[in-house]
């Protein structure tokens, strides 16, 4: 057996009682591996998921579904450093997934 | 960055400190608590974080959920290596003292798992909160959600 994260699904029913993804811009902090950015990511208009760690964004590029290349885009960046190349006003949902911490 | 009728989505382990469970035909046989969950500084960082921008004033916040991370394995090995593979990212050292309690938790663990079954799964569970921040400057607004 593969290991498998949540097939409770838990997390994504926490997710979509707190949040309409429906067309919405999404930014995603601290996205890992992408495991949480699959759970959303078809239903939103476009997310950009951003990570710190080089492979861990090099491992959910590897593992990102055909149908979501046109939605998703990942970047190795550190937040502060996306922040100041980024206009105000553009993103629906700012999510900070597990990276307070 | 976020729009004024945007949402802030923040999601950190919660104060309760993760546990080991061992399901063989169904039924839960084994339930130990992690004695390596070592993330007390970590989730006070997190918590200040949130509390900062609550009394800045930038956000208030509307709704928390709890809700359970579970990893699925099917053994110690299996759980561990795939631990390992998520945690490389941001390691951190681990007190040895610790890492023993854990290591004999997880040998009672597999124990359980070898138990004659038809079926066996070992599952990491991990409380953890969701909550959902709107900017002050659009108090009761018609932003999503």
């Amino acid at each position: 057996m593969a290991v498998r994260t949540d097939p409770e699904g838990t997390e994504k029913v926490s997710l979509f009682d707190l949040a309409d993804f429906t067309d919405a811009e999404v930014l995603e902090i601290g996205c890992g591996d992408g495991r949480l950015t699959w759970r959303y990511a078809d239903k939103a208009a476009r997310v950009t998921a951003i990570d710190a760690f080089e492979e861990a964004i090099a491992r959910a590029e590897r593992s990102l579904p055909d149908g979501l290349r046109e939605t998703v885009r990942f970047q190795h960046i550190a937040f502060e450093e996306f922040a100041a190349r980024t206009d105000a006003d553009a993103f629906d949902y700012t999510i900070l997934s597990w990276s307070l911490c | 960055m976020l729009r004024p009728s945007g949402h802030l989505l923040e999601i950190h382990p919660a104060r309760e400190v993760p546990f080991v469970l061992v399901r063989t035909d169904g039924k839960v046989v084994f339930a130990e608590a992690d004695p390596g969950f070592d993330y007390d500084d970590d989730l006070e960082k997190a918590e200040t974080a949130v509390a900062a921008t609550l009394d800045r004033g930038l956000f208030v916040l509307e709704r928390t959920r709890r809700f359970e991370l579970r990893t699925h394995a099917s053994s110690v090995e299996e759980l561990l290596d795939h631990f390992a593979v998520t945690e490389a990212y941001d390691p951190e050292e681990k007190d040895e003292t610790m890492q023993r309690f854990r290591d004999a938790m997880y040998e009672r663990a597999q124990a359980a798992l070898d138990r004659p079954a038809t079926s066996r799964e070992l599952i990491y569970v991990e409380p953890a909160r969701m909550s959902r921040l709107t900017p002050v400057s659009r108090p009761g607004g018609s932003g999503r959600g």
